[in-house]
């Protein structure tokens, strides 16, 4: 019976070629094509993992275009590199009606190079295809084959790629030998796979039917958390003439330390040397790995630089220390090295970068989790976190580009997933006090000092060490008031762990405030209006606020003596909300008008029904932040 | 031996007049030789070179630039080849500059013939205790990368950077392409303090030379190098040429600008002739006459215009029903729209020929308006086809034909005394509008049986936007009412686009209503989303708030609530090169607001009626309360696609103007 069953599976594997199936668009059913700009109307994926450095890949989609913004759904994009070959590609394109029109291969597909702005790549490649169709809807079906000399990372599964494609059906099916032991990552997965086992293969297979296309909502939280997918990590692997074994962090960390990274650390003698010279006079472990800090930054600059066991080994140290640039793999294990020629102990982490904030999941270890290298100081409980490619952030701040998350520490002890800091909704704050004058024209003038911390720190980062122009340049975008000048700029950085950036400007913005007739036209929030954001009815995912701030503003207006203060009415709003809260208030003692404004916006996730309640929060400052005044004149 | 004749013309972008200025320069100097300078010899004034002599917001300079060309016999192949030298010193003053030391060098290649790199050194000098220090670039540290098909990148980056630090790199590239021999670029995005090419042209090669941009060169030698190549035992003397430029400011873009090799100074040469040692010439860069020629007999440019044939059968069954010549080309450009999609690339010659395109139903830029040239000489109109050059890939050369300058293809039918440029790669756009792309001063006209001619390249039509709201305010402070918008031109090309990339009319409107957080869009309607030959009409219903409604006594009401202008756009104090919009253009906005009670008009925004210089353009506002009713009327106007950067002030002038009148508002006041 068992072996009747995987012959017939075999000659189904056989067989399974296009032309039998109906790609007529009438067979789609309505509520797929709600929303839907294009269908995967069959997709089936299967990865054979024949042995460790023998992974087939193939799959097979059928996908159905309904309109213009779905062609890019119907593009083939294919990685290649020395380790993963292309074995075959053909394709099919039918009309709605289900009839082909046009056939296309392997050859009439553009190969281009994966690098992207100055990297200094090996040998990543892409291939890619779109087929020009102008009759819509239309389907392409493609059937391609990849053979991935590795197992180190499995292709996985996201049955549902985007917002606006609905799935007819898809099906993902590994295959493995009976004794392979493997950990699956299963999300949003309701069904149980079907397993059937033979004495030669273990064959598992998931299916998704009907998923319907969705409306994009903002503030929602990334689509992992509602997407259905699945992802495979072998427990033995082969990579690139690496050979290894991992279950867990631990294991995984501790393979990359081993392989990857003990070997890369040695330094010149004289290099050693000058550490050891430069940290002579420290007391405290903390200050010499400051002071290394310095010598990092100001000696390297980062290069991106993929090479090395397919993007994962850095440079070696020795190299960095000669060239003086590398990428963030080679930056940290040069700075670890440097550390260690001071005894000072640190760890290499691997860690999601980027605004959005995402760990490594603490149940399920793999080698695709994270794209950044960053540095770990445990320094005896006072643990310390450096970013190793900006030359220009201060010592211990890692920025909202890896703060609160979890981070996998490679050590020589194996790994252990460790949690970033977190920049909190009262750290992120922007302080800012202006001095101006108003002219009887309208003309406003003065003094601005601003002070950014926490992840508002880098707002305005990239203006230091420019020249005057580009700052004046920047500025003017940052500010893009009409008329507004810059006389002095001034930038400075207090370098510390929790680190500031002080703006001290002086401005000059021409006609401001219009008169017309008797009237002075004042909108006294000048720099700070908060943008509104869409309405929605029927919102399905919860409300996801990424990371909280706090804006604090005070200016203060010394009128021109032709304003008949004692027609100003005092203005004063404050609302609040689990959203956060806003105060704007403008009140005239003598001939000064101050203006006061704040606002905080929390983080969090928050119920789907709360959209309302955020857009009106949201929309609500928005409409008071265009408060304007119309002063009477004498 | 054959005297060699080299001019040198400089001409300045023809957009800023439409005349081209016209400069001849031609030197015969024996002067001092052009020499180029040792590697690795970094002197303390290079180290020291004080930026504020050239820039002081430089964040490095390219202290000494030395290129050389010539052409030279490939001992092993016999075939000739262009050897061109590149030798490069910079100083780097801070971190901004480090990316300078990032250097990337595209060669050609396909499947015959490749440009290769070699002898490439590369060093950085750091000034250490009183010495220079040299760190020697790694060969391994140089990556090549396939860019593409025919594009290969020589890859490298300096070791050792610091700020201060002087970096020196030189290579040898040998290229089979002779054509275009090596186009030098004076000009880059930091500054230089000197730059200098000097060329060897054998007698028997024959060149354009132009120069582009604005700056001027320092000077030009020319001189006799006896006996610099020797073919078949035969010496032959070149010319030996200097360009010489010195204090050469950075090129930094700016917006609405086209193409940066328009303004760019670089000097550009063009093979016009070739002799050979027995004395016959064959020419490369010729008249126009030669490359009308060539091209209405080129089997994928002027063949593919003659194929009437495959139009035959199918022309009397588009046509049908079209009562004159205007009406039957409409029909065949919107048959041709329909039936070949774009595939997004450019180009003035076709892939195969125009019938398999039609059959394919897909095709490049050619592949389709040869389709429509074919199509509308089969139906006996009097078609021709218009090569040009799109904005981005710059204008092309007016003095003699460069026809590698020329990337596109359009046809133009002329019918009675009016002529037509057509391109049916844009489905959304209408009869007789160019897609801006092609708005890029003039295109050659050619034609089967005469002589080729140039053509202005201007969009047909202005784009205009019209909105009129007519409606009435509620006790509450809510205006009611109905928003009409009309668009043409390119502003209802957008627009459609837009619209279509939602699946449906109701997802696009849904949309609307979301982003216009104080607006509620009750009911729409959407007229001529696909007859692109009328205006796009939008209706909605809407209802939205204006106040409040805290005091209806006495308030405050702002009559710029669409499209209001906020933000200058020309917001900088400075420009270089012209302003370009690529159409003129056309906004109208009408409201007409009935009050629920009687009120009087306290204070409300200046009218107004401002222009540009030179009728450049204009803004008119006229705000009235009468009857009850509160009207705004407000026009804003643009007669010209490029302005002048002497004019960028009137602009923002302009533009501030309006800011400051919008900021003002009605105080109406309710009347006893």
């Amino acid at each position: 019976m068992k072996f009747l069953f995987s012959a017939a599976f075999l000659l189904l594997v056989s067989v399974s070629g296009f032309a039998q199936d109906n790609y007529d668009v009438d067979l789609i059913p309505a509520n797929l094509r709600n929303r839907a700009n294009a269908c995967i109307r069959n997709e089936e994926t299967t990865v054979d993992m024949r042995s460790p450095d023998n992974v087939m890949l193939n799959v097979k989609k059928a996908i159905t275009v309904f309109n213009q913004n779905g062609d890019e759904e119907a593009r083939l994009v294919l990685y290649y590199d020395r380790n993963i070959a292309i074995k075959g590609i053909k394709g099919e394109v039918y009309n709605s009606v289900g009839k082909l029109t046009n056939k296309f291969s392997q050859n009439d597909f553009s190969d281009m190079s994966a690098a992207d702005g100055f990297s200094l790549f090996v040998d990543s490649r892409v291939k890619h295809y779109l087929p020009a169709v102008n009759q819509y809807p239309y389907t392409v079906v493609y059937n391609y084959e990849i053979r991935n000399k590795q197992n180190l990372i499995i292709p996985d599964w996201n049955p549902k790629p985007a917002d606006d494609v609905s799935v007819e059906k898809s099906t993902y099916n590994f295959i493995c030998k009976p004794a392979d032991q493997v950990r699956i990552k299963t999300q949003n997965y309701s069904g149980t796979p079907e397993v059937t086992t033979d004495e030669k293969q273990k064959k598992t297979i998931w299916k998704a039917n009907n998923i319907l296309a969705v409306r994009t909502e903002p503030y929602s939280p990334s689509h992992e958390t509602y997407n259905t997918s699945i992802q495979i990590a072998p427990q033995d692997f082969y990579y690139y003439n690496h050979k290894g074994t991992y279950t867990n962090w631990q294991e995984l960390g501790k393979w990359i330390y081993d392989d990857l990274l003990r070997e890369r650390k040695s330094l010149p003698p004289t290099t050693i040397q000058t550490i050891k010279d430069l940290v002579k006079n420290e007391k405290t472990e903390k200050d010499k790995a400051r002071k290394i800090y310095q010598y990092l930054q100001d000696k390297t600059r980062y290069i991106s630089v993929q090479i090395g066991i397919g993007g994962f080994q850095p440079i070696a140290a020795g190299e960095v220390d000669q060239l003086g640039y590398g990428d963030c793999k080679a930056l940290v294990n040069y700075m670890q090295s440097l550390l260690n020629a001071a005894d000072i102990d640190s760890y290499y982490c691997v860690v999601e970068a980027g605004s959005e904030k995402k760990s490594m999941d603490p149940k399920y270890a793999s080698m695709v989790q994270g794209n950044h290298i960053i540095l770990c100081m445990p320094l005896k409980g006072d643990t310390t976190w450096l970013e190793c490619t900006s030359q220009k952030i201060p010592f211990g701040f890692l920025s909202d580009f890896t703060d609160d998350r979890l981070v996998l520490a490679c050590t020589a002890d194996g790994g252990k997933l460790l949690h970033t800091p977190k920049l909190t909704t009262a750290e992120n704050l922007q302080t800012r006090n202006a001095d101006l004058t108003i002219q009887k024209d309208g003309s406003i003038a003065g003094q601005m000092k601003t002070v950014y911390a926490g992840s508002q720190y880098d707002n305005q980062e990239s203006l230091i060490g420019k020249s005057i122009t580009e700052q004046h340049k920047l500025l003017k975008e940052t500010y893009n008031i009409d008329n507004i000048d810059f006389e002095t700029v001034s930038l400075a950085q207090k370098k510390e762990i929790n680190p500031k950036l002080i703006e001290d400007i002086s401005i000059n913005i021409r006609n401001y405030a219009p008169v017309n007739g008797n009237k002075m036209f004042l909108q006294p929030n000048v720099f700070n209006v908060k943008r509104s954001i869409p309405e929605m009815r029927n919102r399905t995912l919860p409300v996801y606020i990424n990371r909280g701030y706090t804006d604090e503003d005070t200016i203060i207006y010394t009128l021109p003596d032709n304003v008949n203060t004692a027609l100003i009415t005092p203005q004063d709003k404050h609302f609040k909300s689990v959203f956060g809260e806003y105060v704007c208030k403008a009140a005239v003692n003598g001939n000064k008008l101050t203006y006061y404004r704040k606002l905080v916006l929390n983080d969090g996730t928050f119920p789907p029904d709360q959209y309302t309640e955020f857009s009106k929060f949201i929309n609500d400052v928005n409409a008071s932040d265009y408060l304007k005044l119309a002063l009477s004149l004498k | 031996m054959l005297v060699c004749r080299v001019k040198l013309h400089q001409f300045i972008i023809a957009q800023m007049n439409k005349t081209l200025t016209l400069l001849f320069l031609l030197f015969l100097s024996l002067a001092a030789q052009a020499q180029n300078f040792n590697y690795g010899a970094i002197t303390y004034d290079d180290y020291e070179f004080d930026r504020k002599k050239l820039d002081s917001n430089a964040n490095a300079i390219v202290l000494k630039e030395f290129g050389t060309a010539s052409i030279q016999r490939d001992d092993n192949t016999g075939s000739m080849e262009l050897i061109f030298e590149h030798h490069v010193k910079i100083k780097i003053y801070n971190k901004e500059g480090f990316k300078e030391a990032n250097i990337i060098i595209p060669t050609y290649k396909d499947d015959t013939r490749e440009e290769t790199i070699s002898e490439l050194k590369a060093s950085t000098f750091n000034y250490i205790q009183n010495n220079f220090v040299e760190t020697v670039m790694d060969k391994k540290a140089v990556f090549t990368e396939n860019r593409s098909k025919y594009t290969r990148l020589t890859k490298f980056t300096l070791p050792n950077l610091k700020e201060g630090s002087i970096i020196e790199y030189s290579y040898k590239l040998r290229s089979p392409n002779m054509f275009n021999f090596k186009t030098w670029e004076f000009q880059s995005d930091i500054p230089k303090v000197v730059s200098e090419y000097l060329v060897y042209i054998p007698g028997i090669y024959n060149y354009n030379v132009s120069l582009r941009g604005f700056q001027k060169l320092t000077d030009q030698k020319v001189e006799l190098s006896k006996e610099c190549l020797r073919l078949s035992g035969t010496a032959i003397d070149c010319s030996k040429i200097t360009y010489l430029m010195k204090d050469i400011p950075a090129f930094i873009e700016e917006d609405n600008m086209t193409a940066p090799s328009n303004f760019k100074s670089a000097i550009y040469f063009e093979l016009s002739d070739v002799q050979s040692l027995n004395g016959s010439k064959t020419s490369y860069t010729k008249t126009w006459k030669d490359v009308d020629y060539e091209l209405s007999t080129d089997k994928s440019l002027g063949a593919q215009m003659k194929r009437k044939d495959v139009f035959k059968d199918l022309i009397p069954v588009i046509t049908k029903g079209s009562n004159d010549d205007l009406e039957k080309a409409k029909a065949i450009f919107n048959y041709i729209k329909k039936q070949i999609k774009w595939d997004n690339y450019y180009g003035k010659y076709a892939v195969d020929n125009i019938k398999k395109a039609l059959e394919n139903r897909s095709g490049n830029v050619a592949d389709i308006n040869l389709n429509l040239i074919a199509a509308l000489s089969a139906a006996n109109l009097d078609a021709e086809a218009v090569i040009l050059s799109t904005r981005d890939n710059g204008t092309v050369n007016k003095l003699y034909p460069v026809i590698s300058d020329f990337n596109y293809l359009v046809a133009k039918v002329n019918i009675g005394d009016k002529s037509y440029l057509l391109d049916a790669t844009e489905p959304l756009l209408p009869f007789g509008l160019l897609p801006l792309r092609c708005i890029n001063d003039q295109g050659r006209v050619i034609n089967l049986k005469k002589p080729s001619y140039w053509i202005d390249l201007t969009a047909s039509q202005k784009t205009v936007s019209s909105y009129i709201l007519i409606g009435k305010m509620t006790p509450e402070g809510k205006i009611l009412g109905t928003l009409t918008t009309h668009t043409l031109g390119y502003a209802a090309y957008n627009k459609r686009k837009d619209i279509l990339r939602y699946n449906s009319v109701d997802e696009y409107v849904e949309k609307l209503d979301e982003r216009l957080t104080r607006i509620k869009i009750l009911e729409h309607s959407i007229i001529n989303i696909d007859s692109v030959e009328h205006p796009l009409t939008e209706k909605y219903e809407v209802e939205f708030t204006v106040t409040d409604g805290s005091n209806t006594n006495q308030f405050y009401l702002s009559p710029f609530f669409i499209n209001t202008i906020s933000k200058n756009p020309f917001n900088l104090n400075e420009r270089t090169y012209p302003v370009d919009l690529g159409a003129a253009s056309d906004e109208r906005i009408i409201i007409n607001v009935t009050l629920p009670e009687k009120y009087q008009l306290i204070e409300k925004p200046k009218d107004m009626a401002i222009g540009l210089p030179n009728a450049g353009g204009k803004y008119i506002l006229n705000t009235n309360l009468e009857d009850n009713t509160i009207s705004m009327n407000q026009v804003l106007q643009f007669n010209n696609a490029i302005y002048q950067p002497e004019e960028y002030l009137f602009l923002k002038e302009f533009y501030s103007k309006i800011i400051q009148n919008q900021k003002t508002e009605f105080l109406l006041k309710k009347a006893n």
